[in-house]
């Protein structure tokens, strides 16, 4: 408007300052208002869309974090655990001749209803109680209180996700199965205790027996390997680019392309791996020493950019002074720019591995999502990470698998969440003032 | 302004020469900031360099302990010899240099760690003292030469960026101090000062005249007057006149000096 003004008047000098500023007044405080709004509806915005993401998570999630438990007395029959075959013996018999006699209308010598009375169980009740028996051989012959999962479906029931309205022929367990499970209920004899196996168990093909623990002691590997590789090469490449390489175009175009490798998309990394690391190397397929090397070559970008800008960061005049005194470079650097830079080295490490964390594409190409029922003891063992084990849960048809997979979601985001507060805690700890 | 200038009465002892810059020329890429300067510096004694902003004399203070050295376009050129050695000589290590040189920059600039730290600092990586005792010892004498003891004797460990802007300069003069130097370039130091702060910096720098040759980049006139035996007129990269300090501002030679004193070019 101003401008329009001073167009057509040939003579702005009109009114005074003060004339002109108050009738622009409304529009720049129009302008200012309405930046404002756009600002605040988009961090609404922005709310909004978390809130939805973690409601979905929670409300899909939540049922995973219990687990349906029955708790039964079991006489260990010699005859059918015999002493001499151990390990070996008849468990399921056992487990299943135990839930017959409590229950009413289970005819033992029915081999059908025996089958299926065997499927309230989980896979794992007869391991467990085999692990124990072998454990305590005198256990043989006397009887035991158990309290094992229950198979998914009944697991199912129990959370109330079967509905009992739905026709016979449509619904998972027949109105024989419910009827056991009700008489079960008001025995008492069905928990629903936490969930401890989502953290403890490795992977299964039972939901009711899978949990995080080889994803998660995968992920400890992979990032611990991606952290003691990246960290002090991201470091050692900034101060070298930053405090001592000479500005040249070789530096330039260097510099160029640490930036480009922080854009290549991590599929890439995982196809670079798969080629040199087990292809030429011959390092183990599915181990989270490969996959945190990996991870390494997508965060070490993030490290040193993060490094030289905190070091940027840190006032020329702290420099001046260190030299001032007579401090080689190298004591500058060490003495005084490094620890000043410190903190946000250290914000943007953490970042880095968090995104590391997350990082999912690599991983797959170098068979991080192996169907692996054991926990990793060291980084060269297969193993799965955390965001592969969510895609291989999210792929598996058990019906159990869909409020594991959301529970496993909300695990990593836990993770990251916390490791978003640390750096930022560490920002405010450290940061100094000068 | 006269009454500003009690000090230039004062006798200038006669002295050697410290530094003998001969032809010294100095590049910033293209911009020729220093055209062929010659000088004289004596020791004990206080010389000033006054003269209109952008007119080279910080660029020549601090050629004189290749601080020039860290910006990477600077370029420098001629003869800068300390006590008969060639500054710029290959087998010169700035580091070395800058130990016998000390340096107080415009802006006060503490490390951001204790008191006792920052004017340990020197003296501990160049290895002068070999036990905490006389590292303590330094650390006293410092603080009492710059002045400042009295106020920060209790409380060493504490940060000295707590301290107030006069306290931080006169800390960094400490800090200068420190390493036992045997000039102290000062590069305005006390532009960011208060008087009251400023009166105490000057007097500091009269007291340090005793031990060392000092050289101070001011913008103020008076206080070149104030503190100085020495002054040197720069303009436009150029060494205009180099004379005592009370003649400089009685009797200029240089019209260029006396429109920029009596304030007409600046």
């Amino acid at each position: 408007m101003a401008d329009a003004t001073a167009g057509t008047d040939p003579n702005p000098k009109t009114g005074s300052t003060a004339d002109l500023v108050r009738a622009s007044l409304a529009r720049r405080n129009r302008k200012q208002m309405i930046l404002q709004v756009l600002g605040i509806g988009s961090i609404s915005f922005a709310f909004l869309m978390l809130f939805i993401l973690i409601a979905s998570l929670v409300s899909s999630g939540y049922q995973a974090f219990t687990q349906t438990h029955i708790t039964l007395e079991v006489f260990i029959d010699p005859e059918e655990v015999p002493l001499e075959r151990l390990p070996r013996g008849g468990f399921d018999d056992v487990l299943e001749a135990s839930l017959a006699s409590v229950l009413e209308d289970a005819d033992p010598n029915d081999r059908a209803a025996m089958r299926a009375l065997g499927k309230l169980l989980s896979n794992g009740a007869q391991f467990k109680l085999r692990d124990r028996v072998v454990e305590d051989p005198d256990l043989i012959g006397q009887t035991v209180t158990m309290t094992v999962p229950v198979s998914d479906p009944y697991d199912q029931l129990n959370k109330g996700l079967i509905d009992r309205e739905t026709p016979e022929q449509y619904r998972r367990l027949k109105n024989f199965e419910i009827a056991w499970f009700d008489q079960l209920m008001a025995m008492e004899a069905i928990s629903k205790p936490l969930n401890t196996g989502l953290i403890s168990n490795p992977d299964s093909r039972f939901p009711e027996l899978a949990g995080l623990k080889g994803a998660l002691i995968g992920s400890f590997w992979a990032l611990f390997v991606c952290f003691v590789i990246s960290f002090p090469l991201g470091i050692g490449a900034a101060i070298y680019l930053e405090e001592f390489a000479p500005k040249n175009k070789f530096s330039d175009f260097v510099e160029v392309n640490i930036n480009n490798l922080a854009a290549v998309p991590s599929v890439v990394f995982g196809l670079l791996a798969l080629a040199v690391f087990i292809g030429w190397f011959g390092l183990p397929r599915s181990a989270p020493f490969v996959g945190g090397m990996t991870l390494a070559l997508m965060t070490m970008p993030t490290i040193i950019i993060a490094t030289r800008a905190a070091l940027k960061a840190v006032p020329p005049s702290i420099r001046e002074a260190a030299l001032g005194v007579g401090a080689s470079k190298h004591q500058v650097v060490f003495g005084h720019v490094l620890p000043l830079a410190m903190p946000g080295i250290l914000t943007g490490t953490i970042i880095g591995l968090a995104q590391a964390l997350g990082e999912t594409a690599p991983l797959l190409l170098i068979g991080m999502n192996a169907f692996i029922t054991s926990a990793p003891s060291g980084p060269f063992d297969s193993a799965t990470a955390l965001p592969t084990q969510i895609f291989i849960w999210a792929d598996s048809p058990e019906r159990g698998f869909v409020s594991r997979t959301s529970a496993a979601i909300l695990v990593l985001l836990g993770f990251l969440i916390t490791m978003n507060a640390i750096s930022i805690y560490l920002r405010n700890r450290f940061e100094r003032s000068w | 302004m006269m009454n500003d200038m009690r000090k230039i009465e004062r006798d200038t002892v006669a002295s050697e020469i410290k530094i003998q810059a001969r032809g010294v020329q100095v590049f910033y890429g293209d911009t020729h900031a220093i055209k062929d300067v010659s000088v004289d510096i004596l020791d004990k004694t206080v010389t000033a360099f006054i003269g209109p902003s952008g007119c080279g004399k910080s660029t020549f203070l601090r050629c004189l302990n290749r601080m020039n050295d860290t910006i990477d376009i600077a370029r420098v050129e001629g003869d800068i010899h300390i006590d008969g050695d060639d500054v710029y000589d290959p087998s010169i290590d700035p580091v070395q240099l800058r130990a016998k040189v000390g340096m107080v920059f415009q802006k006060p600039n503490p490390f951001p760690k204790s008191i006792y730290d920052n004017i340990a600092y020197g003296p501990r990586i160049h290895g002068l003292a070999r036990t905490k005792a006389e590292l303590d010892e330094i650390v006293e004498r410092s603080l009492r030469r710059a002045a400042i003891w009295d106020e920060v004797k209790d409380r060493l460990h504490e940060p000295g960026t707590g301290l107030s802007g006069g306290q931080q300069q006169r800390l960094c003069i400490a800090r200068a101090v420190a390493t036992e130097p045997e000039v102290l370039l000062m590069d305005e130091p006390c532009s960011a000062l208060d008087p009251i702060a400023t009166a105490q910096v000057e007097d500091l720098i009269d007291e340090l005249r005793r031990n060392y040759s000092v050289v101070i980049v001011t913008h103020s006139m008076q206080q070149a007057a104030r503190v100085s035996q020495k002054t040197a007129f720069f303009h436009l990269g150029n060494l205009v006149e180099y004379r005592e300090t009370g003649q400089i501002f009685t009797n200029p030679e240089d019209p260029r000096t006396e429109s920029y004193i009596t304030g007409r070019i600046g």
